[in-house]
């Protein structure tokens, strides 16, 4: 018996979440989490507000980012929750498609813990999942104040 | 000896002198000789006019000093041959104001020949130096007409009162048309601000310079550089203006070709970069949009492929088999190609860089690629260049590990990198292997983009990293090229200009 930390995973793409929760559901880590499709939905999460003004108030043990976001793009997103006294504790990785170097630079500025690019091959891509689904919600001691669950391993 | 090379001037001024005074002794010897004969001749009274001719011819030729001398020998000899007592120097008191009248009278005559001299010296100097100042102002003149420089003169009514050749030359109007015309009305003049200012400061400082829009005797427009130049009579009242023109249309004609240059090259620039903004906009999206598909694709196969395997026949399995790497294979080509573009877009970062240092770290990273084969290599010692490393490290990973793929099917791979002779000013590098070579006449091809000269099956690769090696060398300013024979192994060379040296301080 571990404990198992909510996962915030922001995606606009249905095939990206599908896939992920996919990978994560194999290795039993898919049971916490959250989903949301883009930017702005995910500070709404990530604030308690609007269709989550009603939510109890810890933060998720990590938050999955994509970059390519509709409305507020994921690097918009970073800057909110590393801004924000609260969230700065939440460990962020950036999941996304792109190589490009100014993301990851600019991520890195944000103060991004981990920059991932999502592999074309889906071996790697589950893998990469697992490792992280693993590492940041099971061996990783996520800060004080955040969702954690009883979980099967 | 001297005395005989000399002489001359000194000589002939004694001489003079002598002739002077000569001729004062003789005029008076002359007229008291006349004197004593018309006396013996009962002839009385003759003396004294006689006496006072020599003086006066004395004075007239020889001068003030020796009609002076002549005077005193006219009043001894007057003494001596024709007053009481007679051939003594004796005067009697009643002959003593006759005496005094005789040699002021002698004194006076001298004096006004002397004047006379004098007035007569002084025009003629006059003469002389008139004569000098116009060979000068002529020469002067002349000197004008020679200079290509438009100069003319116009007086304060603007009237032009001169036009040297240079002018006649610039506007077509000879001297002749010129003078007598209004300047600015002739040359049909556009001034940059109005007439009164320009005046005003003509006026103030006695020049004035600017450029002036005028029009040649055929119509034609010139642009000159104007300079004004004031002159004043003794009264410092204004007289006349000179000005010197210089055709500076040609010159100015350039600075509007160099300005229009200058434009294009700006809007060119703004173009490129917008086109760079867009290529790299173009990249960005396609390193988004284009994997997430493909990923998709291979996600979903292989999903299918998990659940429906038992099911599958062979063929079907096999298809699934091929999605899945024709997917993997078009991701490699997206990476690839986005590598590519990032070397044409990134800013290079130039330092000294030791290629020695650098063939070692690129044959690290090559060595999992020689796994289980045997090669031999030869590293040369290689020079420093001045470059962006890690791009100059990319394009010898990618010529490196170009040749050991292409050894492959040698039992013992032999690859060699070294430096070459080159031309003076750059610096070049080699690795020759002795792999299946290619064919010199598709040379031109080798470093173009996805341009491959073997079959996919035979060796793999994307076809861009030689097209990468070409890019990098491109953006140091230097040359890439290669020799080969169809498996007889191929060289492939590039250079680095060493101008871009920096000497290890």
């Amino acid at each position: 018996m571990t404990e198992l930390g909510r996962i915030l995973m922001v995606e606009d793409d249905p095939n990206d979440v599908e896939l992920t929760l996919t990978a994560l559901a194999e290795y039993n880590l898919a049971n916490e989490v959250v989903v949301t499709r883009d930017g702005a939905e995910a500070l709404d999460y990530l604030f308690c507000r609007g269709n989550f003004a009603t939510r109890t108030s810890e933060n998720p043990a990590v938050l999955l980012l994509d970059l390519k976001l509709p409305k507020v793009d994921g690097l918009q997103v970073l800057r909110q929750v590393k801004s924000d006294e609260k969230l700065r504790v939440i460990p962020v990785v950036v999941l996304t498609s792109s190589r490009e170097e100014r993301d990851m630079v600019a991520s890195y500025r944000l103060g991004v813990n981990a920059y991932v690019v999502k592999p074309v091959d889906f071996h790697e891509f589950v893998n990469a999942i697992k490792e992280l689904g693993i590492f940041w919600a099971v061996i990783n001691q996520p800060p004080p104040g955040s969702v954690r669950k009883k979980g099967l391993t | 000896m001297t005395g005989m090379a000399k002489p001359d001037a000194s000589s002939q001024g004694w001489t003079a002198v002598v002739l002077k005074y000569g001729l004062a002794v003789v005029s008076v010897a002359l007229a008291l000789a006349l004197a004593l004969v018309a006396q013996s001749q009962a002839l009385q009274k003759v003396e004294f006019p006689l006496l006072m001719m020599a003086v006066a011819v004395t004075v007239w030729y020889a001068g003030l000093g020796p009609g002076i001398v002549a005077v005193a020998l006219s009043g001894v000899g007057f003494n001596y041959f024709f007053t009481q007592p007679l051939y003594t120097l004796y005067i009697e008191p009643v002959d003593r104001p006759v005496f005094v009248v005789f040699l002021l009278f002698g004194l006076v005559i001298a004096s006004f020949g002397a004047r006379r001299r004098r007035i007569e010296r002084e025009l003629l100097q006059a003469r002389e130096e008139l004569q000098a100042e116009v060979a000068e102002r002529t020469q002067q003149a002349s000197l004008l007409d020679l200079t290509h420089d438009t100069i003319f003169v116009r007086g304060m009514d603007d009237v032009i009162t001169y036009w040297n050749r240079g002018a006649e030359e610039l506007y077509g109007w000879t001297a002749r048309d010129a003078i007598g015309q209004h300047a600015h009305q002739l040359l049909q003049t556009v001034f940059p601000k109005p007439m009164e200012a320009i005046h005003g400061e003509l006026l103030a400082a006695g020049r004035w310079e600017g450029e002036l829009d005028k029009r040649k005797a055929d119509g034609t427009p010139v642009a000159v550089a104007s300079r004004w130049s004031l002159r004043r009579d003794e009264q410092q009242q204004p007289l006349a203006i000179l000005e010197t023109n210089n055709d500076v249309t040609e010159r100015k004609r350039r600075e509007e070709d160099i300005r229009q240059l200058n434009e294009d090259l700006e809007k060119r620039t703004s173009e490129l970069q917008a086109t760079n903004k867009e290529l790299e906009a173009f990249a960005y999206s396609i390193s988004h949009d284009l994997r997430a598909p493909l990923r998709h694709v291979a996600g979903y196969t292989e999903l299918l492929h998990k659940n429906t395997a038992a099911q599958l026949d062979d063929r079907s399995r096999r298809y699934m088999t091929l999605i899945l790497e024709a997917a993997k294979r078009m991701g490699t080509l997206i990476d690839d190609l986005l590598a590519f573009s990032r070397i044409g877009r990134a800013e290079t970062r130039k330092t000294t860089v030791s290629l020695d240092a650098l063939v070692k770290e690129a044959l690290h990273e090559t060595r999992p690629e020689t796994e289980g084969r045997q090669v031999a290599w030869t590293v040369g010692a290689l020079p420093d260049v001045y470059g962006d490393r890690s791009m100059l490290k990319l394009a010898l990973v990618n010529l490196i590990s170009n040749a050991v793929k292409f050894t492959r099917t040698r039992p013992k791979a032999e690859i060699e990198i070294g430096h070459a002779d080159g031309k003076d000013e750059e610096t070049v590098v080699f690795i020759r292997d002795n792999g299946v070579g290619f064919d010199m006449r598709y040379a031109d091809k080798l470093f173009g983009v996805f341009q491959r000269l073997h079959q996919a099956e035979a060796f793999e690769g994307t076809g861009i990293g030689l097209a990468t090696v070409q890019r990098i060398i491109h953006r140091h300013g230097g040359r890439v090229w290669a020799d080969g024979i169809v498996e007889g192994g191929a060289t492939f060379y590039f250079s680095v200009p060493k101008s871009w040296w920096e000497p290890r301080s």
